[in-house]
């Protein structure tokens, strides 16, 4: 097995991110022409007690378990960083949604497909949107991948880091 | 549009009549429009028989980069007139992505309950175990039970279940939609708290228009020179300016500036406890919403969003406290209270002048009260709240305060029932006549006349053919100016977005905002139609106040402001001009000069059926004769 590592990803600095969902939307109309939050690739989790905002966003795992656990070979790893889904292929099974570390690979609201970031074919429309530079362009950096989780349970995990550094304690349960 | 029944636990989605929408815009007007044909005079404001409206508008959902809103609107509990109330918050979109422009709340729930709103379906949930939670706790209980952080929650708190009559909504734990009361119509109707949750999208009949014009809008946003200072400020760097400018309301409106005002200003809590910018709502390209953290000192660990200029200084200069760190505690207990902070900081600065000319005691009040007491300030704050002691008398405005202990009601602000924003009309004229003639009360949302802080004759002359409307001391013009702007506000409120961005720095002018409208819902409208749907709702707003009696002799600012000259500041010896503005401004209007739009002024904007209805209620017949109502 290959060393962990990310492929060219959204990297994501949540002490810059206010929240305004701004990626989700122009995620959504990108892909499906529409604006919606849920219709996103990129899930903004907002903690408003202790005023925090983190963008869950697919990471480009290598290797990425969601590519190598789809049953019908619908999910690849995409020429522009990022994954492609191939719709015809996929039956909504939701292995990849289950299995993704993140949390990052949504299903769509009907629970068709998942929505997982491909990076819009190179040029990520977040990116160009947000306007507080919290989203960037990465690749290729080695990690660790964390224990499966739920996109709120990362959120709230790596936004707890951020809040100690201002002296808050953030417990996963406050789930506020 | 979805209407719920609570009395018997129901609701029904109905159509929004295509005409209504076209003729006022969304939001705001849509809003007036329903109050004024379903809550007739003479309802109680706190009976089932009042309803309670919230409204997002037609540019919400979309990345228009100026953050959404929601207005709440009912008969006010406060005034006993319009009451309506405004609030930057995720709400507003995840209830049009819910697929609901409009929600109508009517009747009372027979027990406690907590609504739960979504795309397909809407809960009437216990919350006989909420009653009586502080609105961070409430916010906290109904997120955890819902157990969806995309859920947006707003919620009443302990002020409005105990009929504080300026009790608001709050928003996702901090936003309130504070004036008039709305909060305390909610709880009167057994609701302690709103939650909605919507997958749906929106689109626009013309994306490519709606994407030009999107992107115009982004970058007259990101180009304008106050984006940063906004940003990093949020409207609390008026504290120093109005410091700069003399129109603080220092120890209630007795001194027009404050020596310690940087050490209560948003430059320093920038500074000093901005941890981290927070946009209100989906789509702002300017979050201007700050999160603080106190870090040091006794109050170490307190922690909040913002707060905004309005409760920042009512609870620093208006109050006489020269501590930051105290400023905000009593900020954040009043948020947690649920109640509005500009009437809150009223009648407890009221309060501390009645003390001061030793027109009460302290055993009266049942403490030591004086000018910068932070404690007392805190503890009369809770007493409000759970209407304790004087604080029972103070929880029903300082209008009814002032009757009640028969005292000071030469010093109660208010303006037809609302308490006085932290602004002195003396040093900001323009900004007083639109007080006096604000359809909810003393308020500057409805009119904000920015343009005369700017002191530039030229621009004056330019936008309104008179050097001194665009002068903040000057006179002339200013009916015009606050004409203009309370029609390009009603626009901005009924499009529900954000008056910081879209009206503050001129982002959204009519042209724009016609440009968007036609794009969105495929309806061409020209900016003189979208202007005139804003001059539409603001005479239906003052056709409703009409039939309650409203004339010129309610559209009045409290005597200090017109007879006493500011003591100093920049604006030394000025008093306010009332009368003379009044006239243009009513002429301007075309509204006799007792203030009631003409008959022919309300055909003119396809306001027939009002018309008739005045004329049949014999508002004509009285005409001059000055009839109170
Ligand atoms: S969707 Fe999840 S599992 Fe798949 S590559 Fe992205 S982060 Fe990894
Ligand atoms: S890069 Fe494209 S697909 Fe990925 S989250 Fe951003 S907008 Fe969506
Ligand atoms: S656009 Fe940027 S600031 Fe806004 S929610 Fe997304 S990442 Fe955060």
């Amino acid at each position: 097995m290959a060393e962990p590592a990310r492929g060219l990803h959204v990297v994501v600095d949540p002490s810059k991110c206010a929240g305004c969902n701004i990626c989700e939307l122009w995620c959504s109309f990108e892909h499906e022409g529409v604006f919606s939050r849920s219709m996103s690739r990129i899930q903004v989790i907002t903690y408003e007690l202790v005023g925090l905002d983190y963008p869950v966003v697919c990471q480009n795992c290598e290797p990425a378990p969601c590519v190598e656990l789809c049953p019908t070979g619908a999910l690849s790893k995409g020429r522009a960083g990022g994954i492609e889904l191939d719709k015809s292929k996929c039956i909504g099974c939701r292995v990849c949604s289950e299995i993704c570390p993140y949390g990052a690979a949504m299903m769509d609201p009907k629970g068709r497909y998942p929505l997982i970031c491909d990076m819009c074919g190179g040029n990520p429309a977040c990116v160009a949107a947000c306007p507080t530079n919290a989203l960037s362009i990465s690749g290729y950096a080695m990690v660790e991948l964390p224990a499966r989780s739920t996109a709120e349970r990362f959120a709230v995990t790596e936004l707890s880091k951020l809040a100690k550094g201002w002296g808050i304690e953030v417990r996963d349960d406050e789930g506020a | 549009m979805l209407r719920v029944d609570l009395t018997h636990m129901t609701y029904r989605v109905e159509e929004l009549e295509r005409d209504v929408a076209l003729k006022y815009l969304g939001g705001r007007g849509l809003n007036v429009y329903r109050l004024y044909w379903e809550v007739p005079p003479g309802t109680n404001p706190l009976g089932p028989e009042n309803k309670l409206m919230i409204a997002t508008g037609p540019l919400v959902g979309f990345p228009h980069g100026l953050g959404s809103r929601i207005n709440v609107t009912a008969r006010s509990p406060l005034t006993g007139l319009l009451g309506d109330s405004n609030a930057g918050t995720h709400f507003s979109e995840e209830m049009k992505y819910a697929g609901y422009d409009q929600i109508v709340l009517e009747g009372r729930a027979p027990r406690p309950v907590y609504l739960y709103i979504t795309d397909s379906w809407v809960e009437f949930r216990d919350a006989s175990s909420l009653w009586g939670l502080t609105v961070r706790q409430a916010f906290n209980a109904i997120k955890k039970e819902v157990g969806d952080p995309r859920a947006q929650v707003a919620v009443v708190g302990p002020a409005a279940e105990n009929l504080v009559r300026f009790a608001g909504i709050i928003f996702n734990a901090y936003r309130a939609a504070g004036r008039t009361g709305m909060g305390t119509v909610l709880a009167s109707k057994n609701v302690k708290g709103i939650v909605v949750r919507g997958d749906g999208y929106v689109e626009a009949e013309q994306p490519e228009r709606l994407l030009r014009a999107l992107e115009q809008l982004i970058y007259s946003l990101y180009s304008n020179p106050q984006y940063w200072p906004r940003r990093v400020m949020g409207t609390s760097r008026i504290l120093l300016a109005g410091h700069r400018l003399g129109f603080l309301p220092a120890r209630h409106f007795q001194e027009p500036t404050a020596d310690y005002a940087f050490r209560v200003s948003g430059e320093l809590l920038a500074i000093k406890y901005n941890v981290k910018v927070r946009a209100c709502s989906a789509g702002c390209a300017l979050p201007c919403a700050r999160f603080f953290v106190v870090k040091s000192g006794p109050l170490a660990g307190l922690m909040g969003e913002g707060p905004e200029y309005e409760p920042l200084a009512g609870f620093s200069v208006r109050v006489g406290i020269s501590d930051l760190d105290r400023a905000l505690k009593i900020v954040m207990k009043v948020t947690d209270m649920g109640m509005d902070a500009i009437t809150t900081s009223e009648v407890i600065s009221w309060l501390m002048e009645l003390r001061q000319r030793e027109l009460i005691s302290d055993e009266e009040i049942g403490m030591k009260l004086e000018w910068g007491e932070a404690d007392a300030v805190e503890r009369l704050v809770e007493m409000i709240a759970y209407r304790r002691g004087i604080g029972k008398v103070l929880a029903d405005g300082v209008k009814r305060a002032s009757e009640i202990l028969g005292r000071g009601q030469d010093l109660a602000f208010h303006v037809k029932g609302l308490e006085m924003i932290q602004a002195d009309p003396r040093a900001l004229k323009g900004y007083g006549l639109g007080f006096a003639v604000a359809s909810r009360g003393a308020d500057h949302l409805r009119s904000e006349p920015f343009i005369e802080v700017e002191d530039d004759p030229e621009l004056g002359m330019r936008l309104f053919g008179e050097p001194e409307a665009a002068m903040r001391l000057g006179v002339k013009g200013k009916g015009k100016l606050v004409a203009f702007f309370e029609d390009l506000n009603a626009v901005v409120d009924s499009f529900e977005v954000c008056k910081n961005t879209a009206e503050n720095m001129l982002v959204l002018t009519f042209e724009s905002a016609a440009e968007m409208y036609s794009a969105i819902t495929g309806v061409e409208a020209s900016p003189a139609q979208i202007r005139e749907a804003g001059e539409r709702i603001v005479n239906l707003e003052r056709a409703y106040l009409v039939r309650e009696g409203i004339r010129r002799k309610d559209d009045r600012l409290p005597n200090r402001f017109l007879k006493e000259p500011l003591p100093s500041g920049p604006a030394k010896g000025h008093v306010h001009e009332l009368d003379v503005m009044l006239d243009e401004y009513y002429s301007v209007r075309g509204w006799t000069s007792d203030g009631v739009p003409t008959p022919e002024k309300l055909i003119s904007l396809g306001l027939v059926e009002v018309a008739e209805d005045l004329m049949a209620r014999r508002v004509y017949n009285d005409e001059g004769q000055g009839r109170s109502g």
